[in-house]
């Protein structure tokens, strides 16, 4: 009965609602896109950079992290032993890891080389994705001493596919390698600092010069199926790798984790901003709602409305306005992004190469969830019910008096 | 007849500044189970304060005043409200209809906020509406229909909850002299078969000539309470 008549007065006054309405859609359209397109850049982000270089999670030996140290190796075999016999659902891809120069005829610069197996590391990275089909394979079986490198590499050293390279690295015993790789490949990423500095090898191919002994990798990269399997294996490979270093991507990469926590606070930020800024708008339509209904409210008392009837039946009158502006734009804010979900926004117009250098993508592709429908509309409800306060109890001091005299 | 209202040296004082405003006096009145009662007096004589009190929008300075052996001089807002709910029924001058509600819907809330059953709503709003002779207009709002028919869904509205008392303020101030005759039948009527006690605040002539007892204030004083036989 009183969210009967609650919703029969909202429509009293079609223009003022109207109004209102139109000021929380429009409010929440912009909240919720930008939030969509905000977790989007997030997802788009993190799931770039794990896929291309972080893993979900890595392991090394521990004096490897502190110094880079050649000699800081653990054994695959073992390794690989542990992590069958634990059952975890992850793909490893073992590397040596490799700090030096990497030289053409034209110029040198510093890199680090990856020496990965081909198909495990095709499990676990997805950097073989990232090479054109007009640039290149990803170190195939056919070609002798392939390297794959990154764009900006090739431009740097000014060099093309089949181009010869020279790697120069120190060995586990402190004597200086230098071996000739042809280019097989040139991969380019979202993440500009990563490519200007990561080259990738054959395992076998490399191993013969770091003498280490057989079977000694510096690096697991560990893939799992996703974010929430992730958060439940890292602590389960710490326990099972005691003697190692073991790091989930968050670790490895604090920036990134802390700046993708930063971004959805943001997003929130933005929301609440946008809600408080309405709620100022809803409690002036409702205190005129409720003033000019003065004799109104004061005859429900007089015939034996309760107060608290009447406290409700203000606040429902609110927290239906605030909920059908919020459906309404958050319906159109679905409506504009389901399209974009697949195809991505494109900012590559606008300062790619900015967007790159930072490690983001220049492409979006906006993310919807559940938890951003239940967050959203938890906000609205709360801003509604506390824009609802102040009109209701305004509406309690009236008596009903007043409606007896009029 | 047993009396639905029992009021003892009523006093209600207006302290204005300096000045102190009597605007109710010393009132001691008795009226009986089912009675037609007018208030009259000139304007500023205390009849719509009276109503007031009785119907307990207003509390009293002192005296007591009781409705139905209830003493409700001094009841709690919350717990009078309710009293008023189950017991006073208001018809006001300017009718005071919910606008957002048909007839029907008027005629019912009050039922709904008893927490009557759906049916027994229905049925009884349904029954009210064809007494005041709304029952083609039921599903219209206020602004669709005229002062005078406003008037007859407010009095409609009035009986709904079974009350022992109905107090209609100036009823018939803002209708033309047809639809005021027609009103004060049917409130005659519904007097009648529902018993229910009426009392109003009054100039109407019309409503004097039908009231069974009228009481005449001035200056917030009794100065006359005349009783007529039943024609």
């Amino acid at each position: 009965m009183i969210a009967n008549l609650a919703w029969k007065n909202i429509w009293r006054n079609k223009v003022r609602s109207g109004v209102i309405l139109g000021a929380i859609g429009v409010g929440l359209f912009a909240g919720f896109y930008s939030s969509a397109f905000m977790s989007g850049w997030v997802a788009g982000t993190v799931s770039s950079d794990v896929d291309t270089y972080l893993s979900h999670a890595q392991m090394h030996d521990t004096a490897f992290l502190a110094n880079g140290d050649v000699s800081a190796f653990f054994m695959q075999a073992q390794a690989a032993e542990k992590i069958e016999q634990s059952g975890l659902p992850v793909s490893v891809s073992f590397r040596l890891k490799l700090s030096g120069m990497l030289a053409s005829a034209n110029n040198a610069i510093g890199v680090s080389a990856k020496g990965v197996a081909v198909e495990e590391e095709k499990a676990v990275s997805a950097i073989w994705r990232q090479i054109p089909d007009t640039l290149g394979a990803f170190l195939p079986n056919e070609a002798r001493m392939p390297v794959v490198i990154s764009r900006k590499i090739a431009e740097k050293l000014k060099v093309k596919l089949k181009s010869k390279l020279i790697f120069t690295f120190q060995d586990a015993t402190g004597e200086m390698q230098s071996v000739a790789f042809r280019v097989c490949g040139i991969y380019k990423t979202t993440n500009g600092a990563f490519d200007e500095g990561n080259i990738f090898v054959r395992r076998d191919d490399i191993f013969a010069y770091t003498g280490l002994p057989d079977g000694a990798v510096h690096e697991a990269g560990v893939k799992v199926a996703d974010m929430e399997t992730c958060r439940l294996v890292v602590p389960q490979l710490k326990a099972l790798f005691p003697e190692l270093d073991v790091q989930g991507w968050g670790e490895i990469n604090p920036m990134l984790a802390v700046s993708m926590e930063m971004m959805e606070i943001f997003a929130i930020i933005i929301n609440v901003i946008f809600l408080f800024a309405l709620s100022f708008g809803i409690i002036n339509t409702m205190l005129m709602a409720v003033l000019e209904r003065t004799r109104e409210l004061g005859m429900l008392g007089a015939i034996g409305m309760s107060k608290g009837k009447i406290f409700r039946m203000i606040m429902l009158e609110t927290v239906f306005l605030t909920l059908l502006g919020s459906l309404a734009g958050m319906a159109a804010g679905v409506a504009a992004i389901a399209p974009v979900m697949e195809s991505g926004i494109d900012l590559s117009f606008m300062m790619e190469d900015m967007f790159e250098d930072f490690g983001f993508g220049s492409v979006i592709y906006p993310v919807l969830s559940v938890e951003m429908f239940v967050e959203i509309l938890a906000l609205v409800i709360i801003a509604g019910i506390i824009s609802a306060i102040y009109p209701a109890r305004k509406a309690l001091k009236l008596n009903p008096l007043d409606a007896i005299r009029k | 007849m047993n009396a639905i209202i029992e009021i003892k040296d009523l006093y209600k004082i207006y302290k204005d500044q300096a000045q102190e405003v009597r605007a109710v006096n010393s009132v001691t009145l008795s009226v009986g189970e089912g009675e037609f009662t007018a208030i009259v007096g000139p304007s500023g004589s205390g009849k719509t304060t009276l109503l007031n009190l009785i119907g307990g929008l207003d509390t009293p300075t002192s005296g007591s005043l009781s409705i139905a052996g209830k003493d409700i001089s001094r009841l709690p807002g919350k717990q009078m409200t309710t009293f008023r709910l189950h017991h006073i029924g208001f018809i006001f001058q300017s009718y005071n209809l919910i606008p957002v509600l048909t007839a029907k819907e008027n005629v019912a809330f009050v039922m709904e906020l008893q927490g009557r059953k759906r049916d027994e709503i229905d049925r009884r709003a349904t029954e009210l509406l064809h007494a005041v002779g709304l029952g083609d207009r039921m599903d219209s709002r206020p602004a669709k229909l005229s002062g005078g028919q406003q008037q007859r869904v407010a009095v409609a509205r009035a009986l709904a909850s079974k009350p022992q008392l109905v107090l209609a303020d100036e009823p018939t101030a803002n209708l033309d002299s047809k639809s005021a005759e027609n009103l004060l039948d049917i409130m005659e009527q519904l007097n009648r078969q529902e018993g229910v006690t009426f009392i109003f605040s009054t100039h109407d002539p019309r409503i004097m000539a039908k009231a069974k007892r009228i009481v005449t204030l001035e200056d917030g004083t009794i100065v006359n309470n005349e009783q007529r036989m039943a024609e």
